[in-house]
């Protein structure tokens, strides 16, 4: 009746539809097929430009003009042997440098004191999706999180430079301490109070002043983790020393804020008044 | 001097191996190199430590000077007892003085205002360690001093190593004693547990071997290979070659750190055949899985060149050092990949 006639008609319309949009798609992928072997011909002729001059350029060396686009093997190399140049010498001043790796790039931080090269540190960073640290070697009381959650993602050689600085400073710190025990030993009187980031020393010395032994306390803080000199230093005597002694005092802990630990010891071991 | 601590001092003596005794007590530095010469420490260990309580004796020990001698021993054996890491979170972002007094002092304090009865040493050592042991009593008991709990603590560090016998009722005192002391907030155990101390460090303050690519030249791996006869040819040498240098990059070229097992907690779905309708419900199927080794990681390392398993290893297996656990639970993924993930 009059449904199924309706219903073929539906249907007629239907496969109509399909057909329409198969021929739709059959051409735009003709289309497409069509834009990109134009755009293979014009790659093709332009690879083709560059080997014909190429080889017209080749066999005339003399008088040929050489094209500014194409240098020559020689100085290519030149070039090469300054970029890397450049490269050791960047590396020689900040003893950052970097290789890439196959997700990222892989920094080596290399710390140093007064000429004595220390520890080296490594760094894995990924780079995709976003920046993003996947192994370290940073000791880990280093606030590493910290630096790179406000460094990291927004300028990373400000990020390498921070923590060089503060990895610097801990090497140096610690040399100076270390420097400090394995040398004026003698000098010392106990155990020597330190901690992992070696930004608080507290320890006891002896002092000589005309043939007597007096003892000093010194407590030394370094409360900026960038800086190997302590900013703040206490140096005080037992409580039963005589008078004078707090003028040395004084000027010890002076010497002790300017110097470095194992430098100024020497100048601590008598009491000669101010040391200027 | 007390009963209880001559005891004390008689069992502890007792417990190192006899060729030990000397350098130990010599550590403690209570007797004196004269009152040391005195000792035979060639008879048996019963009269040797009959002779060392008579010394302290003499010097009038008490307990705090034998807690300093157990200390010691466990410093030495700490391979006997079984570690757990805790790790310690802070809110604020200050600079960390970390004062040793300052420390020593809050935590004995806050201890004991929550209980009187314990015994507090501490003893520091060159690593920045700081050892405290503590022997708990009750409010109405003094001390036990034989079921002690020791707690390592790296000063400017989120981490510590606690070993505690078998009372594990004071813990959350411990841990809260911990927190304060150190100026954190919080503690929580992180899912790694072992015997060897020295590799828990390692571990979890990233100082085993990692292999970094570097432009450091590494001096080449000389191809120490006895002269073979020529005759052999190696057919695979490219495949072990390829093995040798995954192994190199997941696992580092330095020995391994020292972990005794890994346990896997499984609540995965069973995956079976449609056909093999073994399980109707659907249900996790739980399973747990557990590796032990005299050394776990070694052992995985040498899987793969061994011929043993293919290389790269699972990364469920090579991700201990760096994920610093070894105990994991594994859940379905609820997403499109049939893999299961590891959760935190």
């Amino acid at each position: 009746g009059m449904f199924t006639h309706l219903e073929m008609l539906e249907r007629q319309a239907h496969e109509a539809a399909l057909k329409q949009e198969e021929e739709e798609q059959r051409e735009e992928k003709l289309a497409r097929l069509k834009a990109r072997v134009q755009e293979l011909r014009l790659q093709r002729d332009q690879l083709q430009a560059k080997v014909d001059l190429q080889q017209k350029g080749q066999p005339g060396k003399e008088g040929a003009v050489s094209d500014p686009a194409q240098p020559s093997a020689q100085a290519v190399v030149e070039w090469k042997i300054k970029s890397i140049e450049a490269m050791l010498k960047l590396f020689y001043l900040t003893g950052i440098s970097g290789k890439w790796t196959t997700r990222g790039v892989c920094f080596c931080i290399s710390t140093a004191y007064e000429g004595t090269y220390l520890d080296f540190y490594y760094l894995d960073l990924l780079i995709k999706p976003e920046v993003q640290i996947h192994r370290h070697s940073i000791p880990i009381f280093i606030p590493l999180e910290q630096i790179a959650k406000k460094y990291l993602q927004t300028d990373i050689r400000r990020f390498l430079s921070v923590l060089s600085d503060h990895l610097n400073a801990y090497v140096g710190r610690r040399y100076q301490a270390d420097q400090l025990q394995e040398h004026f030993s003698d000098q010392i009187v106990g155990t020597m109070q330190r901690n992992s980031l070696c930004n608080l020393l507290v320890f006891n010395y002896n002092v000589s002043s005309k043939s007597q032994t007096f003892q000093f306390n010194v407590r030394l803080l370094y409360e900026d983790p960038c800086c190997s000199l302590p900013t703040e230093v206490i140096v005080s005597a037992t409580p039963d020393a005589p008078r004078f002694l707090a003028e040395v005092a004084a000027a010890h802990s002076d010497l002790l804020r300017h110097l470095a630990l194992h430098k100024a010891f020497p100048s601590l071991r008598s009491a000669k008044g101010s040391v200027h | 001097m007390d009963e209880t601590v001559a005891e004390y001092i008689r069992r502890t003596v007792l417990k190192i191996p006899r060729d030990e005794i000397k350098t130990m007590l010599q550590k403690w530095g209570f007797l004196s190199e004269m009152q040391l010469q005195a000792i035979n420490f060639h008879q048996i260990k019963e009269n040797i430590s009959q002779e060392v309580v008579q010394l302290c004796e003499e010097n009038c020990a008490d307990i705090k000077q034998a807690a300093v001698l157990d200390i010691i021993y466990n410093h030495i054996y700490q391979n006997k007892r079984v570690w757990t890491v805790y790790q310690m979170t802070k809110t604020g972002e200050e600079m960390e003085f970390f004062d040793l007094t300052d420390f020593k002092k809050k935590f004995k304090r806050h201890l004991r205002s929550a209980l009187k009865n314990v015994t507090i040493s501490f003893r520091e050592y060159e690593d920045n360690a700081i050892w405290i042991r503590i022997a708990w009593g009750t409010p109405y008991t003094k001390p036990n001093q034989y079921k002690t709990c020791y707690a390592v603590y790296h000063s400017q560090t989120p981490y510590v190593f606690i070993s505690t016998s078998i009372l594990k009722s004071n813990l959350p005192l411990l841990c809260q004693a911990l927190v304060v002391a150190s100026n954190y907030h919080d503690i929580r155990k992180i899912e790694l547990r072992g015997h060897s101390l020295k590799s828990l460090e390692d571990i979890v303050f990233k100082r085993h071997s990692q292999n970094f690519q570097t432009y450091c030249p590494r001096p080449l791996q000389e191809r120490n290979v006895a002269p073979e006869d020529a005759r052999i040819i190696r057919e695979d040498r490219s495949e072990k070659e390829r093995i040798q240098r995954v192994n190199s990059e997941i696992f580092g070229d330095g020995p391994q750190p020292k972990l005794e097992f890994a346990q896997y907690k499984l609540e995965t779905m069973f995956r079976r055949d449609p056909k093999m309708d073994v399980l109707d419900k659907k249900e996790p199927f739980r399973c747990l899985v557990k590796f032990s080794s005299p050394n776990l990681l070694e052992s995985l390392k040498s899987l793969a060149p061994a011929g043993m398993a293919d290389a790269p290893l699972s990364p469920l297996l090579t991700c201990i050092p760096h994920k610093a656990r070894n105990y994991f639970k594994i859940r379905e993924k609820k997403e499109l990949f049939p893999e299961s993930f590891v959760s935190p």
